[in-house]
């Protein structure tokens, strides 16, 4: 792809564009698609992780998390403080928001380094059980630090999260992975899944390689979590539980492993979904998990995968 | 004194239950080399089985509570067999990511299939054994703690007996060790594979219903902690080693206890995935296990 | 001649098993060794052990006056010795291309996050490797099959293929194992061909590892014999051939009497 910063500004211009008009869009459209760019950016960014680098993590839920909750301290403790009693001007709440969002990405890219680097050596059933077991970690953590509101979570986080933010972040994460990935430095993601064994006799240091889809892919995530804590307004350590990262697994699933087009794809199709299937509702996860199942014994390189030789499984 | 020991009966009787469970996780792993996510729920199915079979069975009696038991054990060995059959068979070769995600697959169906079909909100489990405490100076054992360690001791010496004294049992270890030279001396993996699952999803099942006798709550989601935890305990034993199961079920049971019993109790829920990680990290062979090297 | 790669005494103990035995062992610069003996005899793990999989129970491996010791593997990829496997392992769902373009990693002008910074010095980085990964494919007919998965091409290519890959880490030393398992005659004399011009336009060393009679007598200075991780032989393909412990490791103890009866 040549030229990418160009293909970034344009993107950033468009989210500018659609913000500007925003106001004629109906709130219920508007909502619907702010959730499925938050989809998207958890999505490519476990992409970047389970699919290219073939490190299977259940626990991306509890990276969001980290990044909620960061994002929600800094809004809600610094935020007072830096901007005053009424809240200062529209820059400078955004400004706010950048650094409560950054803060949000850098802190779940720590907890991403906290939990990649010792789940490292380990491989398929007993990688995914660890950063399982981390997330859980980080959920009973969160549901003991009282001045985090315990279980209770936080609520009155300012609404800062606009359809230019969302799909601002969208563009970053798409951006970020898909440069990474089709570069020189990127294809050692791949080999990295592909034969580790290869890969480090072709001179690559598979541990950093992993080290790093990990915190990239956690950053997002927090990014995500951040988006989502200024958009619901409100925040629970189970809002963030083991569900909600099998949730993201299934959309890098269906969108086929290691294909960030599928994957922004079946993120917007499963975000769509609960909503076309609201008469239906509690069916919803019964349809899922079936689906799950039914994909893996028939489809398993997923359902958007139409190269021939992507990234196997 | 007496509070460690009330704590340490507590621990063991949880630990039994978790035992049980964890059995059912060792032997699959030793099969067929794969975690069955499904089996926490197939434990919740049992319980189910239970609270509808308790309906039915006199209140307080020791072989009302037994039908049950058995009835559950059935019937979930059953679901076991079917589950292997439909979901994990077509996949035998695929890759083991492609039937892990499956496994998951089928336990999230079992669990909203029992929110859509038995309700979300709580049940409560019905007393199928008479339930008497009975007190050894500042020691309390309920009945109910007395039929979980009865009950899994049974269970568990059966399952010495039939994996090391029977023929089906051998085909078991001989499947576990090389499926491959297992089939060329005329086993049929598949009925071994499908008697395995069954037998797992049995004494999940009993371990449904124990774990139920002594929380009553039943609801379609119980399966998902105490299968984590159980799971957690196969591999603190050694994930395929049958002994190591129930040691790693007793040992997490009991730490477990002690710590819902101090002022971390909050974090028990974290404590086994703490030993998860610490497990995996330094010895992941597990306490009982085995180690092995890929070859290059 | 200067020695490149130099095994003193190198000994590997799987628990009870001693896979390679007190080895001493020097490929000099340049030079085109083999390394042969019977199934099991411990030459890939000799491999193994130069190349990091395995740390040596006892003994040293010396590289370009480097002790060798304690290196992950890709650290002794980046001293330069290159290896190729028994099975072919090839990154199979990447192209020909990326296969070898992945190899370039290690000598890499912009540090990695320049992929996302991407200026001007990541794009002459970038057509850099671009042309030299081109290169080495076309030296070795494989420009054609640049964007075909690696996994698509057929086995023999899939091998030089391999080799290329190594080629691209710039290494000094080049192990090949078993690179003419599963060829035909006439891909074996091709293969003999290549293993001698890559060493020569290159100016490598190479260590290879054959079962092969035909490709090794062809195309070595020097062999070394091991079995049962002893080295039981060294010298000249003449010297091997007619070296009475090297037939009998091979043909058994009968053969050798039946030898010596006449």
């Amino acid at each position: 792809m040549p030229r990418p910063h160009l293909y970034l500004l344009l993107a950033l211009l468009a989210a500018f564009g659609v913000s500007y008009f925003s106001d004629r869009i109906d709130p219920y459209h508007l909502d619907v698609i702010i959730g499925i760019g938050i989809n998207i950016i958890l999505a490519v960014s476990l992409n970047l992780v389970n699919g290219y680098t073939g490190q299977f993590s259940l626990g991306h839920a509890g990276f969001m998390s980290v990044g909620a909750y960061a994002a929600a301290a800094v809004s809600l403790f610094l935020g007072p403080r830096l901007l005053g009693a009424e809240g200062g001007s529209t820059l400078q709440q955004s400004l706010m928001f950048l650094a409560a969002l950054t803060a949000g990405g850098l802190g779940a890219a720590l907890a991403g380094l906290g939990v990649g680097i010792p789940s490292l050596r380990l491989k398929g059933d007993y990688l995914a059980l660890v950063t399982l077991g981390f997330g859980e970690i980080i959920r009973v953590i969160f549901q003991n630090v009282e001045f985090l509101g315990g279980a209770l979570g936080l609520n009155g986080i300012p609404a800062y999260t606009s359809i230019f933010w969302v799909l601002a972040f969208v563009a970053l994460a798409v951006f970020t992975v898909t440069c990474l990935v089709h570069s020189t430095y990127g294809r050692g993601f791949l080999a990295t899944h592909d034969d580790e064994v290869a890969a480090e006799a072709v001179g690559l240091n598979t541990t950093r390689y992993k080290i790093v889809a990990f915190v990239i892919g956690a950053f997002f995530a927090g990014a995500a979590g951040g988006l989502y804590g200024h958009f619901k307004m409100t925040i629970t350590p189970t809002g963030f539980d083991f569900t909600k990262s099998i949730e993201i697994v299934v959309m890098v699933i269906l969108g086929g492993m290691g294909n960030t087009l599928g994957v922004i794809l079946a993120a917007i199709l499963l975000t769509l979904l609960p909503e076309l299937l609201r008469p239906i509702a509690e069916y919803r996860m019964i349809i899922y998990s079936l689906l799950l199942i039914i994909l893996m014994i028939a489809r398993p390189q997923g359902l958007f995968n139409f190269k021939f030789g992507q990234v196997k499984l | 004194m007496s509070e460690f020991l009330q704590q340490l009966l507590n621990g063991l009787s949880l630990g039994a239950i978790y035992a049980l469970i964890a059995l059912g996780y060792t032997m699959v792993y030793g099969v067929l080399r794969f975690i069955n996510f499904a089996h926490s729920d197939v434990f919740m199915v049992g319980a189910f089985i239970g609270y509808y079979m308790g309906k039915l069975v006199p209140e307080n009696t020791v072989w009302g509570g037994l039908v049950v038991l058995i009835v559950a054990m059935l019937g979930c060995a059953v679901l076991g067999m079917l589950i292997e059959k439909l979901a994990y068979r077509p996949l035998r070769g695929a890759a083991t990511l492609n039937v892990l995600i499956t496994a998951i697959g089928v336990s999230l169906l079992l669990e909203y299939s029992g929110q859509v079909f038995f309700g979300a909100t709580p049940r409560t489990f019905p007393a199928v054994f008479p339930s008497v405490n009975f007190s050894f100076g500042d020691l309390v054992i309920s009945s109910n703690q007395v039929v979980v360690i009865v009950v899994a001791t049974i269970l568990m010496v059966a399952l010495e007996f039939i994996v090391h004294r029977t023929k089906i049992g051998t085909a078991m270890r001989a499947v576990s060790l090389n499926p491959k030279a297992a089939q060329l001396v005329g086993i049929n993996n598949d009925v071994v594979i499908s008697f395995t699952f069954g037998l797992g999803s049995a004494l999940a099942a009993a371990g449904g219903i124990l774990y139920a006798l002594n929380y009553p709550s039943i609801d379609p989601l119980m399966g998902v902690m105490p299968g984590l935890k159980a799971f957690v305990a196969a591999v603190l034993g050694g994930i395929g080693n049958i002994p190591g199961a129930a040691l790693g079920g007793l040992l997490l049971g009991t730490v477990e206890t002690f710590v819902n019993g101090s002022q971390w109790s909050t974090y028990k829920d974290a404590i086994a995935f703490a030993i998860l990680i610490i497990i995996l990290l330094f010895r992941p062979a597990g306490l009982l296990g085995k180690s092995s090297a890929e070859k290059v | 001649m200067a020695a490149v790669l130099q095994l003193t005494q190198a000994t590997i103990k799987f628990g009870g098993l001693t896979a390679v035995n007190a080895v001493d062992f020097t490929v000099n610069e340049n030079e085109l060794c083999g390394l042969i003996g019977p199934n099991g005899a411990g030459k890939t793990t000799v491999f193994n052990l130069i190349t990091g999989v395995y740390q040596p129970t006892a003994g040293t491996v010396i590289f370009a006056g480097q002790p060798l010791a304690g290196r992950r593997v890709n650290e002794i990829v980046e001293c330069g010795i290159a290896r190729t496997f028994q099975n072919i392992r090839l990154f199979g769902s990447l192209s020909v291309f990326d296969n070898v373009r992945v190899a370039c990693n290690l000598h890499r002008g912009t540090a990695a996050i320049h992929s996302l910074i991407r200026l001007g010095a990541f794009r002459a980085d970038e057509t850099a490797i671009t042309r030299r990964a081109e290169e080495l494919l076309d030296i070795f007919n494989l420009l054609r099959f640049r964007d075909a998965p690696a996994k698509s091409l057929p086995y023999g290519e899939q091998r030089r293929l391999e080799i290329v890959r190594c080629l691209a880490t710039k290494p000094k030393l080049l192990l090949l194992d078993e690179p003419a398992a599963g060829m035909n005659p006439t891909e074996k004399v091709e293969l003999i061909r290549l293993i001698q011009q890559v060493q020569k336009q290159f100016g490598l060393s190479v260590l290879l590892v054959e079962h092969s009679m035909k490709v090794v007598m062809g195309v070595c200075s020097r062999i070394a014999v091991l079995d049962y991780g002893v080295k039981i032989a060294e010298g000249s393909p003449a010297d091997i051939q007619s070296d009475p412990k090297v037939i009998e490791a091979y043909l058994g103890e009968d053969h050798q009497k039946s030898l010596s009866h006449h």
